[in-house]
């Protein structure tokens, strides 16, 4: 299943974000290089739809965006992880090790014994 | 990082922040692009392939941000709401009697307007609760529910019944045409056991009827068009679900039950539908018979196959696509058409074009009630509004009062940071607390009060049966009301409380707005002194208006009717019911009148077919030998039966001639007496006396007397033409009333029981449908003109009420606030009725600005009242001194108190506070 946002499985670039921006307020460039820098480069295929993804879990107010400075003094959005957020983001990461435990046990599978 | 403070804006400002937003990815990419080395040019362009579809991107995430916003806004705005609701009932609550002044004061205004509107919204607005109302179309007079005219010409306020049928069988326009009419009590015995028959409201209709109108029964069935092929072979009935429950605890077997109405036996074939009680708006019906059953169930009557009987008017619906206008003028051309074909030889066709045209909506029904009321209520809505304008004013008083009082609190919030925009709307929360508080009292009050001006335009014991609730359009219209009232009376308040002044307000020194710019004389006004004298401008309104209606009452009350008055006792029998018909009838007459001649303290009796002030009303068209009519109108006049010894048992006037006796009955010479209009109308100065009336070609009637024009049906309007011919040589059949009249020495109303004993003497089973003094028929005939008068009296003093309070209120705050100048001057010297005088010259000054202002409105007002007045103008000079001197006594009154109180001030204490 194929997420219109980039090629990711859906809630996998939400999970990226809140994790991005777990520890303390990123603009949305840092997020992209973050996410560019722990995946190697494999998951962002386009960074645009990071975006519309921080625009829509803002509105979901697992994060809270405020304008601010950058270092080379440049105004830049700011987004950091509400309180709703960090039980998501808890929430999401068991789920996430759920899934791969699940997927990981099938995939070293030996072949069922005879019925 | 550090933080910039963000406001929440428009689509404009979520735009540019996202534009930023991506502007500065974009720049931050490039930027680490070109340090690995390429030129920027290339570091632009793979900056933006990397970012993707910029367009699409940047759409989604300004739609994402507004729906964010749009959340939070409402959050935001709820919250604020709620908390200033809390604050509104938390000062509210500190502020006890103030609270209870505002809210009391305001559900007397909003629950006067909501009572009439009830009235309004049952009376003249709501439609009637049957299929597709608005399709419907009424033909004849809508306010005649209960009439019958006899009269050879032709006529378009009532229909005949072989018209109706004419009118019909044409469904080009209108279909489903159905008839209904001579609504009235019946005598009906549900038992064969019952002694006295009870007195049911009937009501004779097509068999159409129900299936035009969409009402189904709720057991058995209702007629269907069967009931109208054959003159009389319909003996059946259809009875309301209110009078089933009445009369037959709701019992389902009812259907096929026999009833006897005037002792013919019909068969009650099905219910009505809760909802439904007739199509006539303030008379429910009990019972609908088929209009073919009209002369097999009264009577002697032989009403249906004659053209000159009208008494029917018609429903019918319009064809889709044929506007009212368009079927009005189909339904007349077709009416002139048809009466064109039966005119009698008095009658051109020429005259049919000036015959009025009596077609109109019929999605409210059919209702004399409404014809009455309807202009009365509305006059009374104008009243009422005047009424809580004035309200407004005073509550907006209190509050600019108060907000003086809370400068201090209002001074606080502006310094931390309150816009005005959050302070207006605090205070205009407050006031839709109060308003809504009051809403609900107003509501509670309406209750009570709609049902009590129900009883007041009651006739008799009985309440006016219109069903009146506080259904949705009232509802609707008692939020509208308050919501209103918020805009007039918080508006100025809040706003005004708004702009504080910090620094003064915070040192205590923040001005009253009532004072009058700090006690500064001269000619200008505060707010709260305008607010005053618009209460005074607007109460002298109402009260030179319900002045000039309880004047019309007084002339109407005193208009000479030509008759004794005050000592008449009506007695309107029922003598269909005992089939009594011509020897019979005379010995009726001559045992009734000698039986009652001997009650002690009765002067006369006689007796007529019409009555006076109740009963029917009959004209017919006439030749007069020499007179050449120019109108129609011309050769119609009224009439009446008369028994022997009718003009002096009334107390009326001969003047010329003799009256009826005992001599003139059938087979002697045919005679005939005329009022003085009639004379004058038909002779000029020229001699009556001896000259003929002649009506239809073959009865001649010599005039032998001339009586003066008596009121005897309606107490306004000039008389009209009146004949009368005796009892006994009746002029087209057996007359069909039978109203006695008897004159007492002393108090009519102790004749009554005499006079029903002496009735059951002579017939133990003649009903007796009334028996009432003239003096009651003729008040009950004015009810809506008292009711008006009352009601916008009571109105007109509540208002003078409110407005005095008002003064007295803006006085007393004047003068603690000029406590210490008033101290000054005593200490100087000054008198104390110098002080007094000064305080009531302030309130002088107030009311005469607003009864300057007051005065042309009033006149205004006065022009629209002008068809409400009878026997006086609209500009009475009684009416406009009693208003004035009314509204003068009570500012007096208002401001005598706070005078005295200013001229008890202490110097010392004054100066010392000061």
């Amino acid at each position: 299943m194929l997420d219109p946002d980039g090629g990711l499985l859906r809630g996998t670039l939400d999970l990226l974000i809140l994790k991005a921006v777990s520890w303390g307020p990123r603009h949305g460039y840092a997020i992209a290089e973050w996410v560019r820098m722990v995946t190697d480069d494999e998951l962002l295929v386009e960074e645009g739809p990071l975006y519309t993804a921080l625009h829509r879990l803002e509105k979901q107010e697992w994060i809270v965006a405020e304008w601010g400075y950058s270092e080379n003094n440049r105004k830049a959005k700011y987004y950091q992880l509400s309180r709703g957020g960090r039980a998501q983001l808890r929430a999401e990461v068991s789920s996430w090790e759920r899934y791969v435990r699940a997927i990981g046990k099938a995939i070293g599978a030996s072949a069922p014994a005879p019925a | 990082m550090r933080r910039v403070f963000r406001l929440m804006g428009g689509k404009r400002v979520v735009e540019r922040e996202v534009d930023d937003e991506i502007a500065f990815h974009l720049e931050m990419r490039a930027r680490k692009l070109m340090k690995q080395g390429l030129s920027p040019e290339d570091a632009q362009r793979e900056a933006l392939r990397q970012f993707g579809d910029l367009r699409s991107v940047r759409e989604r995430c300004v739609t994402t941000d507004q729906e964010r916003e749009w959340t939070v806004r409402r959050t935001n705005y709820l919250t604020e709401l709620r908390q200033d609701v809390w604050q509104a009932l938390r000062v509210l609550r500190n502020n006890p009697g103030f609270a209870i002044t505002v809210i009391v004061m305001l559900a007397l205004g909003i629950g006067a307007n909501t009572a009439i509107f009830t009235l309004v919204d049952a009376i003249l607005l709501r439609t009637l609760p049957v299929r597709d109302p608005q399709e419907l179309v009424t033909i004849g007079d809508p306010s005649r529910t209960s009439s019958f005219s006899y009269n050879n010409g032709p006529q378009t306020s009532l229909i005949s019944y072989p018209l109706y049928r004419d009118l019909r069988a044409d469904t080009s326009v209108v279909h489903g045409l159905l008839a209904s009419g001579m609504a009235g009590r019946m005598n009906v015995t549900v038992d064969s056991t019952d002694q006295e028959p009870e007195r049911a409201r009937g009501r004779f209709v097509s068999g159409n009827y129900f299936a035009t109108l969409g009402i189904r029964a709720v057991v058995g069935r209702t007629f269907d068009s069967s009931a109208d092929e054959t003159i009389g072979g319909t003996p059946e009935a259809t009875i309301s679900y209110a009078y089933w429950m009445r009369r037959f605890h709701g019992n389902r077997s009812v259907v096929g039950h026999t009833i006897r109405v005037n002792g013919n036996p019909l068969t009650i074939v099905g219910v009505t539908l809760e909802s439904f009680t007739g199509e006539i708006v303030g008379t429910p019906t009990d019972i609908w018979l088929p209009v073919t059953m009209v002369d097999a169930v009264n009577p002697n009557s032989r009403v249906l196959p004659d053209r000159n009987a009208h008494f029917l008017l018609l429903i019918g619906r319009r064809r889709a696509g044929v506007s009212l206008a368009a079927a009005s003028d189909a339904i007349t051309a077709q009416m002139r058409r048809l009466l064109g074909e039966h005119l009698n030889k008095e009658t051109s066709p020429e005259d049919l074009k000036t015959l009025p045209v009596f077609v109109s909506d019929g999605s409210r029904g059919l209702s004399r009630v409404r014809a009455t009321f309807g202009v009365p209520l509305l006059t009374l809505m104008a009243g009422v509004g005047v009424l809580l304008l004035i309200v407004c004013a005073n509550v907006a008083n209190l509050l600019l009062a108060r907000s003086v009082a809370r400068a201090r609190e209002m001074t606080v919030r502006v310094a931390i940071g309150a816009g005005r925009f959050r302070i207006v709307r605090q205070l205009l929360t407050e006031a839709l607390v109060l308003a809504l508080l009051g809403a609900a009292g107003g509501l509670a009050l309406a209750w009570y009060g709609s049902r009590l001006l129900l009883t007041l335009a009651s006739n008799g014991p009985e309440t006016m049966p219109v069903s009146v609730r506080l259904d949705l359009p009232v509802l609707g219209f008692t939020v509208l009301a308050s919501v209103l009232a918020v805009a007039l009376f918080g508006l100025a308040p809040a706003l005004s409380a708004s702009r504080v002044d910090l620094a003064s307000a915070m040192r205590g020194h923040a001005r009253s707005v009532t004072s009058g710019g700090g006690g500064r004389r001269g000619m200008r006004f505060s707010l709260g002194q305008l607010l005053i004298a618009g209460q005074v401008a607007l109460s002298l309104v109402l009260l030179v208006g319900s002045a000039l209606l309880v004047r019309s009452l007084q002339q109407i009350q005193r208009a000479d009717t030509g008759l004794d008055r005050d000592h008449l006792l009506i007695v309107d029998l029922d003598k269909t019911a005992r089939s009594y018909n011509g020897e019979r009838t005379a010995n009726l007459t001559r045992d009734l009148t000698e039986h009652i001649a001997r009650i002690p303290g009765v002067q006369a009796v006689s007796f007529s077919e019409n009555g006076i002030f109740s009963g029917s009303e009959s004209a017919t068209s006439l030749q007069v030998t020499g007179f050449v009519a120019r109108t129609a109108d011309d050769s119609t006049a009224n009439f009446d039966h008369l028994g022997p010894g009718y003009v002096r048992a009334i107390g009326g006037h001969l003047l010329q001639g003799r009256e009826f006796g005992a001599e003139d009955v059938a087979g002697s010479e045919r005679v005939a007496m005329i009022n003085q209009s009639m004379a004058a109308h038909y002779f000029g100065e020229g001699s009556a006396l001896g000259r003929y009336l002649r009506f239809d070609d073959s009865i001649a009637v010599r005039i032998v007397g001339v009586v003066g024009d008596i009121r005897d049906h309606s107490l306004d309007g000039s008389p009209l033409r009146r004949f009368y011919v005796p009892y006994l040589q009746p002029l087209y059949g057996e007359p069909g009333g039978l109203v006695l009249e008897v004159r007492t020495s002393g108090d009519p109303a102790l004749a009554q029981l005499p006079v029903r004993a002496a009735v059951r003497a002579v017939d133990p089973l003649l009903p007796v449908d009334d028996a009432s003094p003239l003096s009651v028929l003729i008040a009950q005939s004015i009810q809506a003109e008292r009711v008006l008068a009352r009601v916008s009296t009571g109105f007109g003093f509540l208002a003078l009420l409110l407005a005095s309070l008002g003064l007295y209120g803006v006085l007393t705050y004047a003068i603690t606030r000029r406590t210490g100048e008033i101290g000054l001057r005593v200490a100087l010297g000054a008198q104390r009725s110098t002080v007094v005088r000064m305080v009531l010259g302030d309130a002088l000054r107030l009311v005469v600005v607003g009864a300057l202002i007051g005065a042309p409105l009033a006149i205004g007002g006065a022009q629209l009242l002008r068809s409400q007045l009878h026997g006086i103008d609209a500009i009475d000079p009684v009416a406009i001194v009693v208003a004035v001197a009314v509204l003068l006594t009570s500012a007096f009154a208002a401001a005598l108190v706070p005078a005295m109180r200013a001229s008890k001030v202490d110097p010392l204490t004054a100066l010392r506070e000061e």
